[in-house]
């Protein structure tokens, strides 16, 4: 371990940590831009100056390795006035176009002036005129004169995707990032870029001009897009929710997560999610609130023939969830007509060699857990059979959260809708193939991971525990809720906080007034 | 007086090829070194006090002796990107004596002990690229180059890359960037090239005039070659001379020679008439020196250090009062701004910067203040960057505008040129 004093703040750091790097464990704050913890040393924003007693020179912090005994400080008047000409050297040709950036409230430059800079700049001459609006491809805008060529997104593409889309054209005040020709920047991490660019010249597609990043509220959750459990940062208001983004978790995904897996907060969504509950079959609905649904198939429970009843689970809900919903079938059924429906069979060893796995669901090593625990063995095979059979009337389906990851959806509940004569449908998703089925049916929505507490278990074994943030769609249950109110208990469901607006645009409205 | 001892067969046009080369004692220097240990090699360079001709001016044994002996192949590299502006002895080194930059490569790859060494040609120098293949072909079909060389188990291969003509690449880590096929873009140090280099192995990147040296330092010993030039800067170098005097061209004159005779003995003064104003002593990244100082200037380190300015890669750029010295601002910013790789901010963004208050002022446009911001933008990226380029840019800046001040004040109250009055009236 090595002893240095960073600002005066004496700190322990191991060999090879750079001074940057000591600063952010200090607590002491530091100008930086093309610095990221998550890759290779660029040191050409210059920002991170820093004075070392005995050097003359100023040196970069992001490139200086500790040693023992140093005593390094940013805040003597040298190193803040080569900040502050730094920073206006990053400003000068910058359009200065927050108010219609996209960035503006995240963006470092902002940031970073109020912080270090404060000064008033004297470039008087006209900028350097560069390429607006690039198209990088399907998710990214790029916007050349916003960009400070930190080059954290060339090195991104070089060192993590290691698809290396991204360059640095041309040189001096010309030099600009851009795509080759026909070689958009399409892979599937390529948002990541987005999230790193410290500036407004990347965009995403997906996001930008929808909200105001200030009127946005964050929260940390865990994606449950595939098996890997990335951990996740969620932007939502009372509109709803409008982006994710990852966050740093060295056991599990680094800093960065793949863009399928930003797409999840669309079915949490109202537009993609079934709002009640209803009761019946094609073209006969009954709505009604989604307990009131539950405690319905309660009451009808006790007419159904026992063993003629089956229960299909997805590896998309919570270890709880599936706890309750075993006990109640254990209870209330008893048979071991329970299935795993595997989604994307063919795919689902699969795995990019990054983070994104075949296995499209949060917790199917959770599932197995369970099923092994409660000795339910059935292969789907054996329910394909008794279905073709007869033997089975009745179908409990814990369904999908994200119905986009099952191809085989549509195909399966139309044949259920023949082969059965009761279909008991709990899913968070709106799936049009369920409005049509011929069979009595009662659909029952859930609420998503957003809405619910609950513990996932990813591919290594890793458990990690989500918990609820807010109400998108009131009177869903969790599973759990559920199966309590199936098995005709008295339960009580708790709700997440529904959001209320903030005082959107309210001195706009205040002006209007006066 | 010329000490011609580099150029000393340069008139003769045969020295160009290996017969002749051979004819002047080519080659046997060669034989000598490989029957010398290498580490004797690199004493003597050490001990001759050899100082890189590139323009730092860093010692060559001192550079030599920071190879690591982790058992890593090792790369020479010659430095034959010859872009700052001012400069062309290279070109004639090449052009002249191609044999004799081979020799020094191999006696100095065989004391740093590298097998493989690369010269990096500008890209614009098409005559000396023609020239120096026709010599490296010439000396494999001879057995100076390739296997067993001379019998004395020594292999070495040597091979030509042009570059692209990016100033930049005469930086010696931006120089191993493009050799390896990257984008010219100086490379963080440390690691120094000695340590990681090119393909990340230990590399040594030498000027043509210092490879050229090191021939007569394992020909004549370490103490001839003090003979000439001062203490901290020994031997004799070859000095670019350019600008307003009779006779411009190469000269090579011993480290220490007076300023004042090289533009007035040896390049016959100034044209009749005209007054000496301004002298860049080192290429046009050196800080300018005025009348006064060059008269006082000897040419070595250590005088024009303390002059502030430097040697450089010895073009000395002779500026008499004809000439504005906003409008040679103007071009020598517009340069620099042209040339920087855009990779660090404050040179990327500086030279631009610089390029257009100039461009302002020239144009009639500017304001007082502007010429101190020249000033203060210039002190700003000094010091500030990955490689010297920043520096390059701001340096003669600064020098010019503190030490013409009153030329660029009249141009910003005016809106033109003082001198140009001056020679209408004349």
């Amino acid at each position: 371990m090595l002893k240095c004093k960073i600002n005066g703040v004496e700190v322990e750091v191991k060999e090879g940590t750079t001074i940057i790097e000591a600063f952010k464990i200090a607590g002491q704050k530091i100008a930086h831009y093309c610095w990221h913890p998550g890759l290779s040393v660029a040191g050409v924003c210059r920002l991170c100056m820093v004075e070392i007693k005995g050097q003359p020179r100023l040196q970069i912090a992001c490139n200086t390795p500790v040693q023992d005994g140093m005593e390094i400080t940013n805040q003597s008047e040298q190193v803040k006035e080569t900040v502050r000409w730094g920073l206006d050297f990053h400003l000068i040709n910058h359009p200065l176009d927050c108010p219609i950036c996209d960035q503006a409230g995240e963006c470092g430059l902002q940031d970073q002036y109020m912080e270090f800079g404060l000064y008033t700049p004297e470039m008087a001459e006209p900028k350097v005129k560069k390429h607006k609006v690039v198209d990088l491809g399907s998710k990214i805008v790029l916007d050349t004169e916003r960009c400070i060529l930190c080059s954290r997104c060339v090195r991104f593409t070089a060192e993590v995707t290691k698809t290396y889309e991204l360059g640095i054209f041309n040189r001096g005040d010309r030099s600009e990032i851009g795509t080759f020709e026909n070689k958009p920047l399409e892979n599937n991490y390529a948002l990541n870029t987005v999230d790193i660019c410290p500036v407004g010249a990347l965009t995403s597609k997906d996001f930008r001009f929808r909200q105001r990043v200030w009127y946005l509220q964050e929260r940390e959750s865990i994606c449950t897009g595939c098996s890997t459990g990335c951990n996740i940062k969620i932007y939502f208001n009372e509109e709803g929710l409008f982006r994710i983004r990852p966050v740093y978790n060295e056991k599990v995904n680094g800093y960065w997560m793949c863009d399928e897996g930003r797409n999840i907060y669309k079915f949490v969504n109202k537009e993609n999610r079934l709002l009640k509950a209803k009761k019946g079959r094609k073209g006969e609905w009954l709505e009604m609130e989604g307990g009131a649904a539950a405690k319905d198939v309660a009451h009808h429970f006790k007419s159904l023939d026992k063993e003629r009843i089956a229960l299909v689970v997805t590896g998309q809900f919570s270890n709880e969830e599936y706890e309750a919903l075993f006990q109640f079938y254990k209870k209330n059924v008893g048979n071991d007509f329970v299935y795993h429906w595997i989604n994307n069979k063919e795919s689902f060893e699969d795995f990019d060699g990054l983070l994104l796995r075949g296995d499209r669901n949060p917790n199917t090593k959770g599932l197995l857990q369970k099923l092994e625990d409660y000795r339910y063995e059935q292969t789907w095979a054996h329910l394909e059979e008794n279905l073709k059979a007869g033997k089975i009337e009745t179908l409990i389906v814990a369904g999908p959260e994200n119905p986009l990851w099952f191809p085989d959806l549509k195909e399966k509940v139309q044949q259920w809708g023949i082969q059965l004569s009761h279909l008991i449908w709990l899913s968070s998703a709106k799936v049009q193939a369920v409005d049509e089925v011929e069979c009595l049916t009662w659909q029952i929505p859930l609420k998503t991971f957003f809405e619910k507490d609950g513990t996932y278990v990813n591919y290594q074994g890793l458990e990690q525990k989500s918990h609820r943030i807010a109400t998108i769609v009131p009177g869903a249950l969790s599973l759990s809720e559920a199966a309590h109110l199936m098995a005709g208990e008295e339960y009580k469901v708790d709700m997440a906080p529904i959001l209320k607006g903030p005082k959107k645009n309210y001195y706009v409205h205040r002006r209007g007034y006066l | 007086m010329e000490v011609k001892v580099l150029t000393k067969h340069y008139d003769k046009p045969e020295y160009r090829s290996l017969e002749g080369y051979k004819k002047y004692g080519g080659y046997e220097v060669l034989k000598k070194a490989l029957g010398m240990k290498p580490e004797e090699i690199v004493a003597q360079v050490k001990e001759a006090g050899l100082r890189g001709r590139g323009g730092a001016g860093f010692p060559t044994g001192v550079k030599w002796g920071f190879l690591p002996n982790n058992g890593e192949p090792r790369y020479l590299v010659c430095n034959a990107d010859e872009g700052e502006p001012g400069t062309f002895k290279d070109r004639m080194m090449m052009e002249k004596a191609p044999h004799q930059l081979i020799e020094g490569m191999l006696i100095s790859a065989y004391a740093i002990q590298s097998k493989k060494s690369y010269i990096y040609i500008r890209g614009e120098y098409m005559e000396p690229y023609r020239i120096v293949e026709k010599a490296i072909q010439e000396a494999y079909d001879a057995g100076f180059l390739g296997k067993n060389i001379l019998g004395s188990g020594f292999d070495h291969d040597m091979d030509v890359y042009r570059g692209a003509g990016a100033y930049i690449c005469g930086e010696e880590t931006a120089l191993l960037s493009s050799l390896e096929g990257k984008k010219g873009q100086p490379k963080l140090k440390p690691p120094f090239p000695a340590v990681e280099g090119y393909l990340r192995k230990p590399t040594i990147v030498n000027n043509v005039e210092t490879l050229a040296a090191v021939v007569t330092i394992v020909k004549d010993g370490p103490k001839e070659y003090r003979k000439y030039g001062t203490e901290k800067s020994p031997g004799t170098k070859i000095f670019s001379v350019s600008g307003n005097v009779l006779k411009p061209g190469n000269y090579e004159v011993p480290l220490g020679y007076p300023l004042k005779d090289l533009i007035y003995n040896l390049c016959g003064g100034l044209k009749p008439g005209r007054q000496l104003k301004a002298v860049i002593p080192g290429g046009s990244s050196a800080p300018v020196l005025t009348a006064e100082e060059a008269e006082r200037a000897t040419l070595d380190y250590e005088c024009l250090a303390e002059m502030k300015s430097m040697l450089g890669s010895g073009a000395v750029i002779v500026i008499d009062d004809s000439n504005c010295m906003v409008d040679l601002l103007k071009v020598i910013m517009h340069f620099y701004h042209h040339e920087s790789c855009g990779q660090c901010t404050p040179c990327r963004e500086g030279t631009g910067w610089l390029d257009k208050i100039v461009g302002s002022i020239y144009k009639g446009e500017g304001r007082l203040q502007d010429i101190q911001l020249v000033e203060q933008v210039s002190k700003h990226m000094m010091g500030r960057t990955i490689c010297a380029l920043s520096d390059a840019a701001a340096m003669p800046a600064i020098s010019f505008v503190q030490k013409f001040r009153s030329e660029f004040e009249f141009y910003v109250r005016e809106g033109r040129s003082k001198v140009k009055e001056v020679i209408a009236n004349a």
